[in-house]
């Protein structure tokens, strides 16, 4: 409006540099061209945390594999941990035990409810709302605590969901104390669906993705059930014991950056149900294969290719592992949500949109750049 | 027993005359030749396979080929089909699938030429995306050194604490 009035007044068109060096971007940029408050066209530029990961794989055996596929994602270790592991299992056609399964389903949904709660705490920051963010991080830590006690690493478990199995059973004290901790994540749960008017102002109407769209620019996951689409790799292709548990895909048709915080929430109540189902039934028994007991540096793996689907807490990640007989993966493929979510639907919302509204728009995302940049 | 993924390939090996089988449930391996590849892919897209998942490519250095692997997801038959396609290894020049599956399409195989130097024909943008200063080379094929290349770049021969790495 001010534009149209006063012609001295008007702003030149100039370019914004939203990362890498911008606190909370994590290694990943953006660059926008602006003119005057609205965002003409964005690119990404991603890349600075490009390690190589496929091809670091063709060098290394599963063992060693599997404590690297720890890096593929900060903000989720044992999600990617459980998908490479799969992976070898359905290559080499071992069958893990009951136990391990349902270990390795407990893992990976506390690992999707941390990262969800990061989730929350970004965004909350992203849009003003310190509060939530301390909130979310100091909660986190429950989970860390958690995963140390188990797993012997707070955020890395360095392989601790392995080809054949779990690396070790859970102590005896562990089922009282993830019970103690789904009481506190109920609570957080409770804080995080207070109405809050401010984030609401913000969240609402803003980065809206039709399905259509989605599909189109392939997005998975959160952001493409906040678009309205029922659709969970959990559900569709069910590995593991998931078939087994009873929980909802919470769905919602907005599309905005509102609808995607609430899918949030939503799964963190449905994950919290999967690990109280998980621990009630979970099985007496071996927890590894016992080929894999003790593991060997120089397994032959059999000349066959396998293509593994798994519900990380961002998306669809996936594994397309080929083997030539030898005892490395001769092709490994990982295919990241985020390499989706973090360039084209990111420079598909962004284009057109206030510049205000940057920071909830990217967030809303569930962004993380290592399994973007692998 | 008639299942949806016998049904698929009945289909599609009347329709292209290409090889397929079916690993395991909701797994489907279909091969077909490069100048398939376009009407394969526009058959399925409208068959329903409107995910595109991932795009691969497998560099068989010894056979001197690359295979290209698209892995598609229908939404509504829950069923994952690969479609694999040879192309020559030093030559890599495929159709680009851009039309069909749209922004998707395109960032995978941006990606995959800047790793293995696939030219994809009709791709609107294969600039580079990770790399930076590391023109005309392609450092996920197979005969691409990554130790010696860091070797050379990174280190100094004439430093005794390196020399370690020289031997």
């Amino acid at each position: 409006m001010i534009n149209e009035m006063e012609p001295s007044l008007k702003g030149t068109e100039y370019d914004l540099y939203f990362g890498p060096a911008h606190p909370g971007s994590g290694n990943f940029g953006v660059k926008l061209k602006i003119d005057g408050e609205i965002v003409v066209s964005a690119r990404a530029d991603p890349g600075y945390l490009h390690r190589g990961f496929e091809k670091l794989m063709e060098y290394r055996t599963p063992i060693q594999n599997a404590v690297l596929s720890d890096r593929l994602c900060i903000l989720e270790p044992l999600n990617w941990n459980l998908i490479h592991a799969e992976a070898v299992d359905e290559l080499m056609g071992i069958d893990i035990p009951e136990r391990a399964k349902y270990i390795r389903v407990i893992m990976a949904e506390l690992s999707r409810i941390q990262s969800h709660i990061i989730w929350y705490g970004v965004f909350s920051i992203g849009t003003g709302f310190d509060t939530g963010f301390k909130m979310a991080f100091g909660y986190r830590d429950y989970i860390l605590d958690l995963f140390e006690l188990i797993t012997g690493g707070r955020v890395y478990p360095a392989g601790y969901l392995c080809p054949g199995g779990v690396r070790r059973d859970f102590p005896n004290c562990a089922r009282d104390k993830i019970l103690k901790v789904l009481d506190k994540m109920d609570e957080m749960v409770k804080l995080e669906e207070l109405e809050n008017p401010a984030l609401g102002a913000r969240a609402k109407g803003v980065g809206v993705l039709k399905v259509k769209d989605a599909i189109r620019l392939g997005a998975t996951g959160p952001v493409l059930r906040g678009s309205g689409m029922k659709t969970d790799v959990r559900k569709d292709e069910s590995y593991e014991i998931y078939d087994k548990l009873d929980f909802e895909i919470p769905v919602r048709k907005d599309g905005d950056a509102y609808a995607r915080y609430w899918i949030g929430i939503e799964e963190m109540k449905q994950s919290i149900k999967i690990v109280k189902q998980a621990l009630k039934e979970l099985p007496k028994g071996e927890v590894i294969d016992s080929a894999w007991k003790k593991p060997k540096l120089s397994v032959k793996m059999p000349e066959d290719e396998v293509y593994v689907r798994n519900e990380v807490a961002r998306g669809e990640a996936a594994v397309y592992m080929v083997s030539d007989g030898g005892s490395t993966p001769y092709r490994c493929k990982i295919r990241g949500p985020d390499f989706l979510h973090m360039i084209p639907v990111l420079e598909y919302l962004l284009k057109g949109a206030q510049i205000a509204d940057v920071p909830a728009i990217y967030w809303s995302l569930n962004i993380c750049p290592a399994d973007m940049d692998r | 027993m008639d299942t949806k993924e016998t049904e698929i390939l009945g289909e599609i090996k009347s329709k292209f005359k290409v090889d397929g089988r079916i690993r395991r449930g909701q797994r489907m391996w279909i091969s077909t030749d490069k100048n398939k590849l376009m009407d394969v892919c526009t058959w399925l897209k409208d068959r329903g396979f409107i995910h595109l998942s991932a795009v691969s490519v497998t560099d068989w250095l010894d056979e001197g080929i690359y295979e290209l692997t698209y892995h598609l997801w229908s939404y509504d038959d829950n069923i994952l089909v690969t479609v694999k396609t040879k192309i020559d290894r030093d030559n890599p020049a495929v159709n680009s699938v851009e039309p069909i599956w749209e922004e998707s399409a395109q960032i995978h195989e941006r990606e995959l030429h800047e790793l293995f130097g696939v030219k994809f024909k009709g791709n609107s943008d294969l600039s580079p995306l990770f790399l930076e200063d590391q023109k005309d080379m392609h450092p996920f094929r197979k005969d691409f050194d990554w130790r010696e290349y860091v070797r050379e770049k990174f280190y100094n021969k004439e430093n005794k604490r390196e020399t370690i790495y020289y031997d």
